[in-house]
């Protein structure tokens, strides 16, 4: 199999040649190992082109071996699976893999679109603000359509992803980003104490950069060292190690976000298992371990597909034993890369040329070089590339210009410690002039930063700081830290010298490979006044692809100081945000998405009225019966009609459950009541109920409901649906908050009671039928508003309350909510000889409305109790919350819209609910404005459609005419003003 | 539904039910079982302003348990005392029917008791894996190393109010409101589907 | 965040529901001058950047009001005290806005 890679080398690297895997680039099927990435597979079997930028569709290849790679993004797996803008060299190679290049039409070798090139002149810096400024209209038909199929990135799948994604949370005492070398140490220091650790490292394979090394530490190999240090971490039980985890954001309170990448390694996840979750890790420290990422020197040409960042071709020679091609050469500002090199080329790479901008390099590094034959160019540059795969590279150096052959270019500018995360609070990066990089600045509370990403680049130094720094963080949670045998490994000197951009560069020469930005684009933005780092970002998309610029940013930053003449620092930092690298919508949805996006609530009798055939409605959390339709009725209205006409006519029954109910117990229970309804309480006799309004502070109307007492010290409040929890959380604040003296108790009852209403002239036969012996349901035994505790069906403990909302003679029966489909079917069988009849809320709502009372459309948080009418049940005897805001000039101006009712004048018409009122030939503009429509209904009883609303001296206006308008629908309709109380305005029906 | 996949623990069952007792998820000896306790006698006790201490001790001695005023879960035989909330108690109870009555007879006038035996569902879960499978839904600390037999928390599980206590090495009790418990079930068996799940059918 | 409940212990503030201003005391409605203090109260609000004291409910927990002494620019918290503790000690004479 391994002739077949023809750049494998023969031995060595951290793959598994017994395990061959199959996978498919662009139709062709190629193999690679157990250990791969998607990248270093393909180098390995020769594919060097990948996939076409995203504005001008050039040939690009693999260029990094990491999470900031900018150019080898392709589409992973098909269909429904299909996810675009996958990174090859954070690919983990799977059996079976599928990917395909992006950007490219009709196929990557030739591309049509790539005549973007030949347009490269007017598509520079700025292309869309000077370009698309007008007309507008343009952009929806012309340019977006044109832009999308030609710039941009991959395609996204069409059909629901089928995969399960989730969530979890969980804790720890030290957190260790990132387990290289310093990530390892520490949190084996900090595992060692007893300290709960969590280890989390992007890569499948924990040991950073020691797996891409050669050389040996602790008497071992580098790689072998660290899956050692690995293997006792997994072996502690206080320790998580959490490989394919990212930690992507670092929030308030030692929060930290990271996602695991369960099964991205996978064809398709094993049985049950997630794609991936979403961890929220809550560490009381942590410690950001998460190395450096090398960047380029900006030349002419250095985009081309074998151009790759000398790091890069070190990890593949040493961890995946891949050469990148035949003929390596090496463009670099610093010994480190030399290194990388003269260790590829004892390993097997065959690395011809090294060309240093820097006059003086290390001689023992220039004497190495020459004696395994490599040519040496110093004080120079590479200005030129040529090949569609690179070819060759032309030199500019003290000895003139030369040609030279190369099909890999490895480039190295230096090193950006990855400070992504100590930003997330903040926090600014600091310059630092020594290692001509960006180190963390101040970082959020509770993380530490140690080895490459806090700057100590030195192997042998990063050991020691991650190790100490493990050991702080454990020590001052007050874990015992054993001393730790650290390796003691000799690190060379950081020599650099800061280069940034060849001048003299021959053809584009690229910044940000992803968003093909190019240094004259930099120059634009400068010449043009966008110098800021914000104002260069906007203006040119430098940095701004989904690479987050990590190969970029600085180099950008760089050459916009020497054009300003300005330092680095002057001209500004780059700060990150979350998340550190995309994090999919799926995982944050996690377990909600579909029908679990929040959980349900079901009524006690959920079930009892499916098998009855109704259509359900989410009101709330809750789902409620809207109506039962019936074979042959033809719509909705049919079946509400019936309903409404039945409970009319006789007797029916719904479910009102949902409603929120409270225990208040205590003595100064009246006293709470008083205060926080606008009527009193404190004077309700026992086993009597009464309707209550309460205000916010602010006057306005806050809920409204019955409550009864049915002890002396003892209430029951009954909320609307909607406000049950905030009505709850109102009275927990006067009592622990305002008036911490009295003495209340609370208790949420809502889910212990089932309770349903039966109304019409035949509900007291019906209850009569269902209560036990002795309990007196006449009409002097249970008036109106009476409240009762009692026994039904048999000896199950019920409250009766003799309540209305629908205008009818009416009772609401509370039983302990698992009795509730008990007394549903009783009082179905109860009400069997009056054809009881089961209704919604849908027809609830027609009642309410013929009936005029007010419900959440008129309980909108801006009406008051006298907008709604209720103003007279005030008290003026006490105080009570909202009442003193509630008098202010404003709330009880005579001309606020106030509540009444409305009919069409055309008999037919349908009224519509937020259609405006106008005075009759007034202009339909909002100074001409008196109120809107808050609840319309189809009245069964009427034969018409009536109407609730908002109306300017409403009250004083009954038989007036206004227009009622309604531009939303372009509808408009003459009704008239009426008492709000369309049926049996008297009451008579509900003292009956 | 909660996924496409092949193996979605929930296909096919309508997310206003509660799922059928059944072996979800993967095969063999399940990770997980699930059961709803037989613990039907509920009742709430808040203590007046001032009498939480007392309450609580009063408690612990007439149900078991150490009768702290804080988020613990006290056992007795067949009662279960579990604190909420400063002051405030729910006492679960296998045996007395009219556990308000005996509360009053406990507590006298320090206290409100309300009747709750109906108001919640009382979910049983068992297995070295409930650790994990709860924090896919529950934001608070239950490592077993940190969270002794006896503790208890209230919090949000999956979006969902919860009281939830260690009942055991391996045991948990957790306590939904009672128009939950579809959804809350299935919570459980997408979460728990990979240790493999039996959930038991109403005793 | 994260915020310290002195029954629960540290919860994530998803479980809490915000209010607002704890350094406000409701007024005397029997005050002559009621009207504007109620103004006041319910709608002038310091905005400071920096150490401030705000109302949390524990409403997905133990149901306390908490009085939390929090930093608004770095969400650090100082202090978290029960109001039903803390208005039953304190007096607060004349402690209206
Ligand atoms: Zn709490």
């Amino acid at each position: 199999m391994s002739r077949l890679n023809r750049n494998r080398l023969e031995a060595g690297g951290l793959i598994d040649r017994a395990r061959p895997l199959d996978f498919v680039f662009d139709g062709h099927r190629y193999h690679g190992y157990a250990g791969d990435t998607l990248a270093s597979a393909l180098l390995a079997n020769g594919v060097r082109l990948v996939g076409r930028s995203f504005k001008y569709h050039r040939p690009r290849g693999i260029f990094s071996a990491g999470a900031e790679e900018p150019n080898a993004l392709v589409e992973l797996r098909a269909d429904a699976r299909r996810e675009p803008n996958s990174r090859a060299t954070v690919t983990e190679l799977f059996d079976g893999l599928e990917a395909t290049s992006q950007n490219r039409w009709p196929s990557l070798g030739l591309d049509l679109l790539s005549l973007n090139r030949f347009l490269a002149p007017f598509l520079g810096a700025g292309f869309y603000y000077k370009t698309f400024m007008w007309p507008a209209a343009f952009w929806e038909k012309l340019y977006e359509p044109v832009i999308r199929r030609a710039a941009g990135l991959g395609r996204a799948a069409r059909e629901a992803d089928p995969d399960h994604y989730e969530k979890a949370t969980a804790f720890c005492d030290v957190l260790v980003i990132g387990a290289g070398p310093a990530g390892l140490m520490a949190a084996l220091a900090a595992g060692r104490s007893g300290a709960r650790v969590i280890l989390a490292d992007e890569d499948f394979l924990p040991g950073g950069r020691l797996n891409t090394m050669a050389g040996e530490v602790h008497g071992q190999p580098a790689a072998a060292f660290a899956a050692h240090v690995a293997a006792e971490l997994a072996s502690l039980p206080n320790v998580r190690l959490m490989t394919r985890t990212t930690v992507f954001g670092v929030y308030d309170g030692g929060t930290y976000g990271a996602l695991e990448r369960v099964a991205d390694h996978l064809a398709v996840p094993a049985p049950f298992q997630p794609r991936q979750r979403l961890w929220r890790i809550v560490a009381r420290r942590a410690l950001l371990a998460a190395g450096a990422t090398e960047r380029p020197i900006v030349f002419g040409g250095n985009d081309r597909p074998g151009v790759m960042l000398a790091g890069a071709v070190g990890t593949y020679v040493q961890r995946h034993a891949v050469l990148p091609g035949r003929h390596v050469a090496l463009f670099a500002n610093n010994d480190g890369a030399w290194r990388e090199m003269l260790d590829a080329a004892a390993t097997g790479a065959n690395v011809e040329t090294v060309v240093d901008v820097r006059p003086n390099v290390a001689p023992e590094l220039v004497e190495a070089a020459r004696a395994r034959g490599i040519r040496v160019f110093t004080e120079a540059r590479v200005i030129a590339t040529q090949g569609r795969t690179l070819r060759s590279f032309d030199v500019l150096s003290p000895g003139g210009r030369e040609r030279l052959a190369a099909d890999t270019l490895a480039v190295s500018g230096g090193w950006s410690p990855c400070v992504h995360l100590t930003c997330h609070h903040g926090g600014k990066p600091a310059w630092n002039e020594a290692l001509a990089a960006f180190v963390p600045g101040a970082t959020p509370p509770g993380l530490a930063v140690a080895g490459a990403a806090n700057g100590t680049f030195g192997l042998g130094a990063a050991l020691r700081e991650g190790a100490g720094k493990g050991a702080e963080a454990a020590g001052a949670l007050g874990f015992p830290v054993p001393p730790l045998d650290v390796p003691q490994v000799e690190d060379a000197p950081f020599a650099l010298t800061p280069f940034w951009h060849v001048g003299e560069s021959r053809g584009p020469a690229f910044v940000d490979l992803q968003n093909d930005v190019t240094a004259k684009d930099v120059g634009i933005a400068h010449a043009e006044g966008f110098r800021s780092v914000e104002h260069l970002k906007r203006y040119t998309t430098l940095g701004m692809a989904t690479d987050q610029g990590r190969t970029s940013n600085v180099t950008g930053l760089a050459i916009m100081a020497s054009l300003t003449g300005a330092s680095i620092p002057e001209t500004g930092t780059t700060i990150f945000r979350p998340p550190y690298s995309p994090v999919a919508l799926g995982a944050l949805a996690g377990h909600h998405r579909g029908k679990d996006f929040r959980p349900v609530r079901l009524t006690p009798t959920h079930e009892w009225a499916r098998a009855q055939g109704a259509v359900f409605v989410e009101t709330g959390a809750w789902l409620r019966a809207q109506y039962f339709p019936r074979k042959g009725e033809r719509d909705w209205l049919e079946t509400v009609s019936r309903e409404v006409k039945a409970v009319r006519a006789s007797v029916g029954l719904i479910d009102v459950s949902t409603f929120g109910k409270i225990d208040l117990q205590g003595p100064d229970a009246g006293t709470l009541l008083d205060r926080v309804y606008i009527n009193t309480f404190s004077t309700l006799a026992v086993g009597k109920a009464r309707y209550g309004v309460m205000l916010r502070e602010d006057g306005f109307v806050m809920d409204d409901g019955t409550t009864a007492r049915v002890a002396p010290e003892h209430y029951v409040m009954t909320t609307t649906t909607a406000n049950a929890a905030k009505v709850y959380q109102h009275l927990e604040f006067c009592l622990q908050v305002l008036w911490p003296e009295l003495d209340v108790s609370l208790a949420s009852v809502s889910e212990q009671w089932a309770q349903i209403a039966i109304a019409g002239p035949r509900s007291r036969q019906v209850l009569a039928k269902i209560v036990d012996t002795g309990v007196d349901v006449t009409n002097e035994g249970l008036p109106f508003m009476g409240a009762v505790e009692a026994r039904v069906m048999g000896g199950v403990e019920a409250r009766l309350f003799r309540l209305s909302f629908s205008g009818e003679l009416g009772y609401e029966i509370a039983v302990p909510a698992r009795s509730g489909a008990a007394l549903a079917e009783a009082l179905m069988q109860a009400g069997e000889e009056f054809a009881i009849t089961p209704y919604g809320v849908e027809a609830l709502g027609v009642m309410r409305i013929e009936k005029g009372h007010v419900s959440g459309n008129e309980l909108s948080g801006q009406t008051t109790a006298r907008d709604l009418g209720l103003g007279r049940m005030a008290s003026t005897k006490k105080d009570y919350i909202g009442r003193v805001m509630a008098s202010r000039p404003g709330l009880v101006d005579p001309a606020r819209p106030c509540l009444a009712g409305f009919r069409p004048v055309n008999g037919s018409s349908r009224l519509r609910a937020g259609a405006h009122f106008l005075p009759l030939g007034a202009r339909p503009e909002t100074a001409n404005d008196e109120g809107y429509m808050t609840s319309v209904a189809y009245s069964p009883h009427l034969g018409h459609w009536i109407g609730l609303g908002l109306i300017v001296r409403g009250p004083e206006r009954i038989g007036e005419r206004v227009r009622a308008y309604d531009p939303v629908r372009g509808e408009e309709f003459e009704v008239e003003i009426c008492a709000p109380g369309f049926i049996d305005p008297e009451g008579e029906r509900l003292r009956g | 539904m909660a996924d496409r996949s092949p193996h979605d623990p929930l296909a096919g069952i309508a997310f206003d039910r509660v799922p059928p007792a059944g072996a979800y998820g993967v095969t063999g000896e399940p990770g997980i079982v699930v059961s709803t306790a037989e613990e039907p006698f509920i009742a709430l006790v808040a203590a007046r302003n001032g009498f939480g201490a007392s309450v609580a001790e009063r408690l612990g001695r007439a149900f078991g348990g150490p009768g702290l005023d804080r988020p613990h879960a006290g056992f007795g035989s067949g009662s279960t005392v579990v604190g909420i909330g400063p002051g405030r108690f729910l006492v679960l109870s296998r045996a007395e029917a009219d556990l308000p009555g005996t509360l009053r007879a406990v507590l006298g006038t320090e206290a409100a008791i309300t009747g709750q035996s109906d108001a919640f569902v009382l979910f049983d879960l068992s297995g070295a894996r409930v650790p994990d499978l709860l924090a896919k839904g529950a934001p608070v600390d239950l490592d077993p190393r940190v969270f002794p037999v006896g503790d208890a928390a209230t919090t949000l599980v999956a979006h969902i109010g919860a009281t939830l206590w260690r009942s055991g090495e391996t045991g948990w009790r957790v306590l939904v409101a009672r128009s939950f418990e579809a959804s809350f079930t299935r919570f459980l068996l997408g979460a728990g589907a990979e240790y493999g799940l039996r959930l038991e059918g109403r005793g | 965040m994260r915020i310290p409940c002195p029954y629960c212990g540290a919860r994530d503030a998803h479980e809490f529901a915000y209010l607002g201003d704890a350094t406000l005391t409701r007024p005397d409605p029997a005050a002559a001058d009621a009207a504007d203090r109620f103004h006041d109260y319910v709608y002038l609000r310091d905005n400071p950047a920096g150490r401030h004291q705000e109302w949390w409910y524990h409403a997905n927990g133990c149901r306390q009001w908490l009085r939390l002494t929090r930093d608004t620019r770095t969400h650090a918290i100082e202090a978290a005290e029960p109001a039903r503790r803390d208005a039953t000690q304190a007096d607060m004479p004349g402690a209206a806005s």
